[in-house]
């Protein structure tokens, strides 16, 4: 922590505060990147991921809940934190002083409201019942490219003898031919760690291997259910064009209902072999 | 020029388009930058400029505002609530703790979680050679987030303020500048503004003041952080006329800063040979005394700060007694801003609006007095003096909720609370009983 950095400082991974505990404290980033993660039945979903000067943890101090998610430092981080009984006094004095946090709060739910939205769209699209893997991996790319801009793009998902293999893809062809091992390059490495990555200069990433098609950035979120990691979406660009954390968060919402429908389409598939060979067996045995 | 008299004012009717602002240190940028805020979220137009001669981007005394430097808690959480988080640029040190010495020993109060809550920060130019290399004056930061809002910068000394015809005249070397709805006196003490406020006969006299002795002491910036760490060193002497001294790192620089009512030419000479202040920065250290000075510090308030059109803020105002003065410009800009924005720039909406806060700073003084007596008590008394040390050390060990009188001396110098909540959480009977076996211990040891 520099002399001249004011609060106080976390390393990656530690925990500011955890999803269900009492909120008395509200927090201000001075410097680095905090992580806001929520505990779902397909396993942790990072909600946001705020930056220098964001606010965080004043819902529970303005709705007496319990905190609704998990903080976690991304990377090294300096926290400022206010105290719930020093700015109710400060509030009772100046009710003004809400105006900058009222402002954060309503840009959220306007925020949250434009990917609800455009999330409705989306599941309405990948919930539809699509019996076919390939066609439902086409359709979430699709889905992808609508809210996400990228030039490439491939749905990858782990076959019998654990290796990645692509069910769909646009851009780049030499990506069709791709095939990765768990942990080998990044997407191995999400499907691996089942965390999603945000990289906008791949060739300075060790993971990071080498195609036909030379790319710059890159954006892969993990397929999961019940905490099994099952495959991953690839979006990446050749040109200069950077990813922003918006594209990211956006993502990882788009991989939740991709997980459901990618593992409803190969429970299917499953479903329809088995069906297949029951009545196999029942036309030899007549 | 016209002297209004209470009976005949009337409510000036809103929009007032043009303010002119006198004096861009921290009450005329938090007002400006306020008042834009508001007027953007009501969908008024306004038009701003502020009239400051100094250059708060250079260093040396040309833009030097002869401060202490010191952003308190209560005020940096404050504005990291309101969006303006203090950059590495601005804050000098990150304070969590200060060291209390008197002539009979030592001791360290810190926050609980050893959080930096505490900003040490130059004012305007400061010695030379601090602006630059990514460094940047508080004043001259406040001022651009001002600008970034929409105000303009003139850099020009207004020397004459008249009334004509309903508007506000301000000249500059015999010549008109500008017409304005509305003048907002922001300058400080030191300045020789007040005297053309006074001269309109609204009322307005200067505030009383005292003087300070500020020094700046150069040394190695490892040195500063082996010695001061993220500390500020306070000093509470039995020496009359000073209230107290205070020691604050600022990198490769530490301010020096005493406060009293009796403050010469030989205040900072006579400081720095006391044995106890030598403890702290022996002579072996070799450190340099670059600039001192001796400015005026605001200890009053005075008793019509407004008229019609004309309204003062900060030091040419009210303020806090002996410190705390850039979280009383925050209160002061901004309670001005929601009077001109949300109310009117009359008399009557001074007096319903503003007049309150800056009663409130004037009242909480009065605690402040009767605190700063007690305080005098005690560091002119040896025993009393020890029981305190012996309190706040044996309240180091205890809970966070558990430790008054460290509490309330944190509070008394960090400028944290506000000196009637401070006067009251004195009177608890826990800490006179702690004082009381403090008093005891102290005489036992005797």
């Amino acid at each position: 922590m520099k002399d001249s950095e004011l609060g106080r400082a976390f390393a990656d991974g530690d925990v500011i505060f955890r999803e269900g505990e009492k909120g008395e404290t509200m927090y201000v980033i001075q410097s680095g990147r905090v992580k806001i993660k929520k505990h779902s039945e397909s396993g942790e979903i990072t909600l946001a991921t705020l930056t220098n000067g964001d606010i965080f943890g004043e819902m529970a101090l303005f709705d007496r809940m319990p905190r609704s998610a998990t903080a976690v430092a991304s990377g090294n981080a300096t926290i400022l934190s206010i105290d719930k009984k020093k700015l109710f006094t400060t509030i009772s004095r100046d009710p003004t002083m809400v105006f900058k946090v009222l402002e954060t709060m309503s840009q959220r739910i306007r925020m949250l409201d434009e990917e609800l939205s455009r999330l409705k769209k989306t599941r309405e699209h990948l919930l539809q019942t699509c019996c076919d893997v390939e066609e439902t991996c086409e359709m979430i790319l699709q889905e992808a490219k609508k809210t996400i801009a990228a030039e490439n793009g491939s749905v990858m998902l782990c076959d019998s003898d654990n290796t990645l293999d692509i069910k769909a893809a646009f851009g780049g062809k030499s990506t069709q031919l791709m095939k990765l091992k768990v942990g080998e390059g990044i997407a191995g490495d999400v499907l691996s760690t089942g965390r999603s990555e945000m990289l906008n200069n791949v060739s300075t990433d060790g993971r990071y291997k080498k195609g036909s098609t030379k790319i710059i950035s890159m954006l892969c979120a993990p397929l999961k259910c019940d905490n099994r990691v099952f495959g991953v979406i690839n979006l990446s660009n050749t040109s200069e064009r950077l990813f922003l954390l918006e594209d990211l968060r956006m993502l990882n919402s788009l991989a939740v209902y991709a997980s459901i429908a990618v593992k409803n389409a190969l429970n299917y598939a499953e479903l329809r072999v088995a069906a297949d060979s029951v009545l196999k067996q029942a036309i030899l045995v007549t | 020029m016209s002297v209004v008299s209470s009976a005949q004012h009337t409510h000036i009717p809103n929009p007032h388009n043009h303010i002119a602002v006198i004096g861009g240190g921290p009450t005329g940028s938090f007002f400006s930058l306020f008042a834009l805020r508001m007027a953007k979220m009501i969908g008024r137009e306004v038009e701003i400029t502020i009239y400051e001669p100094k250059d708060f981007s250079k260093d040396g005394p040309g833009g030097c505002n002869r401060c202490g430097g010191i952003i308190s808690e209560l005020l940096v959480q404050t504005l990291a609530v309101e969006g303006i988080n203090l950059p590495n640029s601005v804050v000098r040190k990150g304070i969590n703790s200060y060291k209390l010495h008197t002539d009979y020993g030592s001791v360290f109060i810190s926050t609980p979680s050893l959080e930096r809550t505490i900003a040490t920060v130059y004012r305007g130019g400061g010695p030379r050679g601090i602006i630059g290399h990514d460094k940047e004056s508080f004043d001259n930061f406040l001022l651009s987030l001002a600008l970034e809002e929409g105000a303009v910068h003139r850099p020009v000394r207004i020397d004459s303020v008249e009334r004509k015809n309903g508007k506000m005249v301000l000249f500059s070397r015999n010549s008109q500048v500008t017409e304005a709805d509305l003048v907002v006196g922001a300058f400080g003490v030191n300045s020789t503004a007040g005297k053309m406020f006074t001269s309109l006969g609204f009322g307005y006299t200067e505030p009383p003041t005292v003087n300070a002795a500020i020094a700046e002491l150069h040394m190695p910036e490892k040195v500063i952080a082996e010695l001061f760490g993220n500390s500020i060193h306070l000093f509470l002497l039995p020496d009359r006329g000073i209230k107290f001294a205070a020691l604050i790192p600022k990198g490769s620089y530490v301010t020096l800063c005493i406060l009293g009512r009796k403050v010469d030419s030989h205040t900072v000479g006579t400081f720095l040979q006391r044995p106890v202040v030598r403890t702290v920065l022996p002579e072996t250290l070799g450190y340099d005394v670059v600039c001192n000075c001796l400015p005026k510090m605001n200890i009053g308030a005075p008793k019509k700060p407004f008229t019609d059109s004309i309204v003062m803020g900060g030091d040419a105002g009210s303020t806090r007694l002996f410190k705390d003065g850039l979280g009383a410009a925050y209160i002061m800009g901004k309670a001005i801003a929601k009077t001109v924005i949300f109310e009117g720039t009359s008399w009557k909406d001074f007096q319903r609006c503003y007049y309150p806060i800056y009663r409130g700073i004037k009242q909480d003084n009065l605690f402040g007095r009767i605190l700063y007596t007690v305080i005098d008590q005690y560091r002119s008394s040896k025993i009393l003096t020890r029981a305190m040390l012996k309190t706040v050390e044996s309240e180091q060990n205890r809970g966070a909720d558990d430790r008054l009188l460290s509490t309330i001396l944190w509070d008394m110098f960090t400028g944290n609370e506000r000196y009637r909540n401070v006067f009251l959480k004195s009177l608890k009977p826990k800490m006179h009983l702690d004082m009381w076996e403090g008093v005891f211990s102290s005489l036992g040891r005797r």
